[in-house]
């Protein structure tokens, strides 16, 4: 009787292993619209390559990424900004772990321009003003007498919220149209000769970039893997995955391959820069 | 008579050109009406979606209200089985209530500023629990103000009770901060670069739930520092800070003071009764096999209680009753571990003497108590979570007790089991 109390506990852990172990195999993924065509291809390619893995890859911005982390409902999420103290409080809360924060992109907040703007550069503090709403007119900027028209992003953006923090420092103008995806503010921006838009290098297609400086008196940058590199860019950023817990098993496996060389050669792929 | 009309291969051809004509230019008149009509059309299209323009302009401005209002809130069931010194005569040796029945109410209408409205709907029970306005300070980063009634900044006060992994705060922790909250005002610095918090609050100093104003002049003042190390690569992290109260009681109708020693002293109405303490705090975060958590705090000082009898009645009747200014300790540790990601298993240990200066008989009512408390987690999802939580207090023996027991045991049999669902939103 005793063995069989011994078979039958043993057999239940190992099934209880197993399970997890199974468990293990599917990766679900979720939070920045920023990063989802970068996450998608290394689901892709990762999957390609390991044919029992299931990388399950969804957007909604970094915001609704930390929140299904926090909930539980997701592995890994993707953010386009830090979490916010906030954020940690309730992982902690929750989960009595402060997470675990992975960098494993970096990119320029690019200023999107329409090609037949004829302003090509700003300075911080014009980038400030004009989604503040205090500049109004691209006069004011050495372009045509014509209304700025702004588009952003959505508040669960990753992008809306480090842009606020590191640009724009304010309120953003009541004026600004919120797109839902980067994709979206550039496809605005191509279709409107007086429109301005900020988001993610990777989606700059159609558009102008503008030059970027600190000020009146630096030298202007787009984003290019030197500029980024050297933190010559003035809205240079991380983009970041996080996850509850220091990664086991197969989502370490994961995260592994994405800050060797293969997953990295992707990041410049898909047109962000690598961490290192 | 037969008449035949012989058409002649020109004139055929003039009919044909004829027709063509009349078919075409009939054509190009239907063409023209269509494209008329067509005008119309779209115009009253164009209409409609300028229309439709104006009403999704109108609903966007109204909707942008909205997600400025958030509402959530919690409702805790919760069902308690008794000990039998709990069970005093005819009460029951168990029950089912509604602990806790909130919604919040948090209007944000611009970045930095903040309304937050409570209301506490238990059974019987309809209390304001927060009710204030943060805004973030001006030309002061990371600075914010906090005006109204809200709670006062300690580590277990602050710890939200849905949050928190046992069913009831420690026992000092309700004694010096009955509940929870206070009216006032506090300035509270949380470092973007430093990771530092600082708390300041300058409050009334009586609220305990229902004093709408302050009884005396003076204002109690409390304050809070915490500093956070973070080691990621050892998936650690450690919060430790100290805090402070300092504020007093004034003695409004009795003279009689009940000090820490037992000697029973007299003093002036409306003189000022001492509240003073310091506290120290350290929580320990470890990614240890998933999250595993010690928490703790310490704190001491002098507590002082207001006397509530009438100024009208007798000397004996004031002496029976006086004001109180003790020395206090006390303090809790919590062990929490999680067991996958739905699971949390707790252990912790409060103690709390409300007088430092005696003990056993001579403490009289006033006996410590040491509480170990055992509870498990199960998150069923987002929004649910049951808890199983068994409390084991022991107290200090005195003769005291056997009058509360009733039994003539000088430990009283006062253990709780609590079974509470908790649905969040």
């Amino acid at each position: 009787m005793k063995s069989i109390n011994k078979t039958t506990a043993i057999l239940m852990i190992l099934t209880l292993f197993s399970g997890s172990a199974f468990a293990q195999d599917k990766i679900t993924v979720k939070g920045s619209d920023t990063m989802i065509i970068l996450a998608q291809k290394w689901a892709e390619l990762y999957m390609k390559n390991n044919k029992t893995s299931i990388i399950q890859v969804t957007g909604g911005g970094s915001g609704v990424g930390i929140t299904a982390l926090i909930n539980g409902t997701t592995d890994i999420a993707n953010a386009s900004r830090q979490m916010k103290q906030a954020e940690i409080e309730k992982l902690k809360a929750r989960y009595n772990t402060l997470g675990v924060e992975i960098r494993c992109a970096k990119d320029g907040v690019t200023i999107f321009l329409n090609e037949a703007n004829k302003v090509n550069e700003l300075t911080l503090k014009q980038l400030s003003d004009i989604y503040t709403g205090k500049i109004r007119n691209w006069k004011e900027l050495g372009g045509n007498d014509a209304e700025i028209r702004l588009y952003g992003r959505e508040n669960s953006s990753g992008t809306y919220v480090f842009f606020h923090d590191e640009v724009v420092k304010a309120d953003y103008s009541s004026d600004v149209q919120s797109l839902p995806g980067t994709a979206a503010v550039v496809n605005a921006v191509k279709k409107d000769v007086n429109g301005i838009g900020y988001g993610g290098a990777a989606y700059s297609v159609g558009v102008k970039q503008a030059l970027v400086k600190k000020d009146a008196n630096s030298k202007a940058y787009t984003p290019t893997a030197e500029s980024i590199a050297k933190n010559d860019y003035p809205i240079t950023r991380y983009l970041y995955m996080y996850l509850r817990n220091r990664p086991t098993g197969e989502t370490k496996k994961y995260i592994d391959w994405i800050l060797g060389p293969e997953g990295q050669s992707i990041v410049t792929e898909v047109g962000y820069f690598p961490v290192k | 008579m037969k008449i035949t009309v012989k058409l002649k291969p020109l004139s055929m051809k003039k009919l044909f050109s004829f027709l063509i004509i009349s078919v075409t230019g009939l054509c190009g008149f239907s063409q023209i009406a269509m494209v008329d009509s067509l005008k119309d059309v779209i115009s009253n299209h164009e209409g409609k979606l300028n229309a439709l323009d104006d009403r999704v302009l109108v609903n966007e401005a109204d909707l942008s209200k909205l997600n400025k209002i958030k509402i959530s809130g919690y409702i805790q069931s919760q069902w308690d089985y008794y000990s039998k010194d709990l069970v005093k005569t005819n009460e029951p040796t168990n029950t089912f209530y509604i602990r806790r029945a909130r919604l919040k109410f948090t209007y944000e209408p611009a970045d930095g500023v903040k309304f937050v409205l409570q209301p506490d709907f238990s059974t019987g029970n309809l209390t304001l629990k927060d009710a204030y306005a943060v805004v973030n300070v001006p030309f002061l980063k990371d600075w914010t103000l906090w005006a109204g009634q809200f709670n006062r900044p300690d580590y277990e006060v602050e710890y939200s009770s849905s949050q928190r992994e046992v069913l009831e705060r420690s026992r000092f922790i309700r004694a010096i901060y009955p509940g929870e909250r206070e009216i006032g005002a506090k300035m509270e610095y949380i470092g973007s670069i430093i990771p530092l918090k600082f708390q300041l609050m300058v409050m009334n100093g009586d609220f305990t739930g229902t004093t709408a104003k302050d009884v005396d002049s003076k204002k109690d003042i409390m304050t809070r520092l915490v500093y956070s190390v973070k080691m990621p690569s050892a998936g650690l992290g450690i919060d430790f800070g100290v805090n402070g109260y300092f504020g007093g009681n004034r003695a409004k109708t009795n003279q009689y003071v009940l000090e820490s020693n037992g000697v029973l002293d007299s003093t002036n109405v409306g003189d000022y009764l001492k509240k003073q303490w310091y506290g120290a705090e350290i929580q320990i975060f470890a990614d240890v096999l998933g999250g595993l958590a010690l928490k703790g705090e310490y704190v001491a000082g002098t507590n002082s209680t207001p006397s509530t009898i009438s100024a009208t009645s007798t000397m004996a009747q004031k002496m029976a009753s006086p004001n109180t200014v003790m020395n206090f300790s006390g303090y809790y540790v919590y062990l929490i571990k999680n067991i996958g990601s739905k699971n949390q298993f707790v252990a912790k240990y409060d103690y709390y003497d409300p007088n430092t200066k005696l003990s056993g008989d001579a403490a009289g009512a006033n006996v410590y108590y040491k509480t170990l408390t055992l509870a498990w987690q199960y998150y069923l999802n987002d929004n649910i979570r049951i808890s199983v939580n068994y409390e084991m207090p022991q107290n200090e023996k005195s003769a005291s007790v056997k009058n509360i027991a009733g039994t003539g045991d000088t430990q009283l049999k006062d253990n709780t089991l609590g079974i509470r669902i908790q649905a969040k939103f």
